[in-house]
């Protein structure tokens, strides 16, 4: 049982891994034949993985609902919305355009999804003003030479900025863009980069462990 | 009586200077020596490469035709066109240990399958090529053929190879001398805090949320949080709090019900495991921030946790975590979204970090050894940069142009 239960997956892990490893050096169909067939498998079982989410997705609301937990209200919504999309979806058999206009299907794209996911993607611009007011409180030395590499940022992003930077500074014979420059070409890239090569490193190590079977604690322990 | 004569004569000269334009033909191209077609070496199959010598002569409005067809010596497709000068040895990417181009020839790679679609590995094509001037054709090279053949080694990428193979051996000697102890780890904030974190949790009878991200299972961040949520809810089991995990990935929600499912049986708390702790949201990027910012909004957790790929809703996310007063530890290695996790969370793994964080909690000898091969790749990366910036500095500094090339060569990607 044991044999079947950790020993098989651990090599199917190791072949695979290996394989899809020694296909980065062989340029030959048969390796790019490998890893198209492996792209389908791995898109085959994320459509019945998607199946199992969806029943996991209904099951958590449709108890919530039962049980009339905190917030259940909203939980129809989630009945309403898979409705609202795969009835029309039904209905106009996947097309969202056709000759005489939008589908029901395109309706519910463009002014429930869209205008959904529009208005996410707009909260967004809310959040990076309060995070970046919360950056901006200089507690220590750091957050001082972040504070003054943003405010450069912003100040050489605006006209009037530029002006003020001209009547201040003008006289250094360095405009604001050419410090914006050197900060976003420099000091930045260099930071990016240190972080980026212990990134690829970690990465190399942490699929190693996995292809060699060193680290094996998704499969839970004996 | 005039007309009777002239209309006969100049009939005669008409024929006449036909005749002198039917003995002057127009000058027969010349030709161009040299023309070689080879398959396209490092590939699937589907490439050739033609090499000639460059012509010094060749004035500057001098066109090269590429011509290719895949019947015998009809059927031809114009591939290619270039000024005389361009298109070198010199201009073929590839490092020096698997290509000898020179700037005195020409070398024109043929992408086949971009003009005769599939089935290109083992067809024979021609090729041929023309120099033009304007209009008229000056030299012409007579037709070459080639069979395109995949291969079963990229050798520009033998550099690659060699640093995996180093890595890989240290990587087995670190495994196999692994110590149960005195091997030294820094301290890292952001997992020391996890004990932290869900104590809160339990004093506060609140839940801990943890958010494994829009990664799906072929990533190495999302493997890397399903090993620390094994941690994180083994902690929670023994603490009795509740952990709450949604996912945008169904693969992954079956992994992490799993690993999640181990956790509270290692920690001897099978009975307080529930299989809607992990709970699937959304695959799609903007929904499932939207639902789970309505979860953190409503029921306030204690702490949560944002380990795994993020994209553009880790502030979504991580901003409504901070408004609701919860204790925050945050890990990616998308590093265009730590900033976001910087500002909003209380601490952020980099990274490195969260792969550490497994072997890190876990305190496995063999895993804490395997750290070590980090190190040793970070200091091969430092030894290289230190050592190629002054070889190359100085190769600059001396005009060793070829010295320089080799260098870059040696840690390029290719």
């Amino acid at each position: 049982m044991k044999f079947i239960k950790k020993q098989i997956p651990l090599i199917i892990v190791m072949v695979v891994g290996v394989l899809t490893l020694v296909s980065y050096y062989v340029p030959n169909k048969v390796s790019v034949d490998y890893i198209e067939t492996m792209n389908k498998w791995e898109n085959i079982v994320v459509a019945f993985a998607f199946l199992l989410g969806l029943i996991s997705l209904f099951f958590s609301h449709y108890n919530k609902i039962k049980r009339k937990g905190d917030g259940w209200g909203y939980s129809l919504f989630v009945f309403v919305g898979f409705l609202a999309m795969v009835l029309p979806a039904y209905f106009s058999h996947g097309k969202q355009m056709t000759d005489a206009g939008l589908t029901p299907l395109g309706w519910s794209f463009k002014f429930i999804y869209n205008a959904l996911s529009g208005t996410m993607f707009a909260v967004l611009a809310f959040y990076i003003v309060s995070t970046a007011y919360r950056s901006f409180r200089i507690k220590s030395m750091q957050a001082f030479v972040l504070f003054v590499a943003a405010f450069i940022l912003i100040l050489g992003k605006v006209p009037l900025g530029q002006i003020i930077w001209d009547g201040v500074l003008g006289w250094t014979g360095a405009g604001v863009n050419d410090v914006i420059e050197w900060i976003m070409q420099f000091p930045a890239v260099a930071g990016k980069r240190g972080i980026m090569i212990g990134i690829s490193i970690g990465a190399i190590v942490t699929s190693l462990k996995i292809i060699f079977g060193i680290e094996k604690q998704y499969m839970g322990k004996d | 009586m005039i007309k009777n004569k002239a209309f006969p004569l100049i009939v005669l000269m008409l024929f006449a200077a036909g005749g002198a334009f039917a003995a002057k033909p127009a000058p027969a191209p010349a030709a161009i020596t040299g023309l070689t077609a080879a398959d396209m070496p490092y590939d699937v199959g589907n490439a050739a490469i033609l090499r000639w010598p460059v012509d010094p002569a060749a004035a500057a409005d001098t066109v090269y035709v590429v011509y290719s067809s895949s019947q015998p010596a009809a059927g031809w497709i114009e591939t290619d066109r270039f000024a005389a000068a361009a298109r070198t040895g010199k201009d073929i990417e590839l490092p020096f240990w698997a290509w000898d181009g020179t700037a005195a020839e020409h070398a024109v790679k043929v992408e086949l399958n971009n003009i005769f679609g599939e089935g290109v590995p083992g067809s024979v094509f021609q090729f041929k090529v023309s120099a033009v001037k304007g209009k008229l054709v000056i030299a012409e090279s007579l037709p070459v053929s080639v069979t395109p053949v995949g291969n079963w080694f990229r050798l520009d990428r033998l550099n690659n190879l060699v640093l995996l193979i180093g890595l890989i051996v240290i990587f087995f000697w670190a495994v196999s001398h692994a110590k149960r102890k005195g091997l030294f780890i820094r301290r890292i904030a952001g997992l020391d805090a996890i004990d932290e974190a869900i104590g809160r949790a339990t004093e506060m009878g609140k839940p801990i949320f943890y958010v494994p991200g829009i990664g799906g299972m072929s990533s190495i961040s999302t493997i890397a949080s399903a090993f620390i949520l094994g941690e994180v809810s083994k902690k929670v089991a023994q603490y009795d709090s509740q952990i709450k995990v949604p996912h945008y990935d169904p693969i992954v929600m079956t992994v992490c019900k799993e690993v999640v499912k181990q956790s509270y049986m290692e920690a001897g708390r099978p009975d307080s495991y529930r299989d809607d702790l992990n709970f699937f949201v959304s695959q799609d990027q903007f929904s499932y921030a939207a639902s789970v910012d309505g979860m953190i909004s409503r029921e306030k957790p204690a702490a949560c946790f944002y380990m795994g790929y993020f994209m553009a809703e880790s502030l979504l996310l991580a901003e409504v975590g901070a408004t609701s007063g919860a204790i925050q530890i945050a890990g990616t290695d998308v590093e265009h979204q730590l900033p976001f996790f910087f500002t909003a969370c209380d601490y952020t793994l980099i990274g490195e970090e969260l792969y550490a964080a497994g072997a890190y909690l876990s305190k496995e000898p063999m895993l804490l050894s395997a750290l070590k091969v980090q190190d040793f790749g970070k200091l091969v990366v430092m030894v290289s940069v230190f050592f190629g910036m002054i070889l190359v500095a100085l190769g600059a500094k001396l005009g060793w142009t070829g010295f320089v090339q080799g260098i870059l060569h040696l840690f390029k990607g290719y």
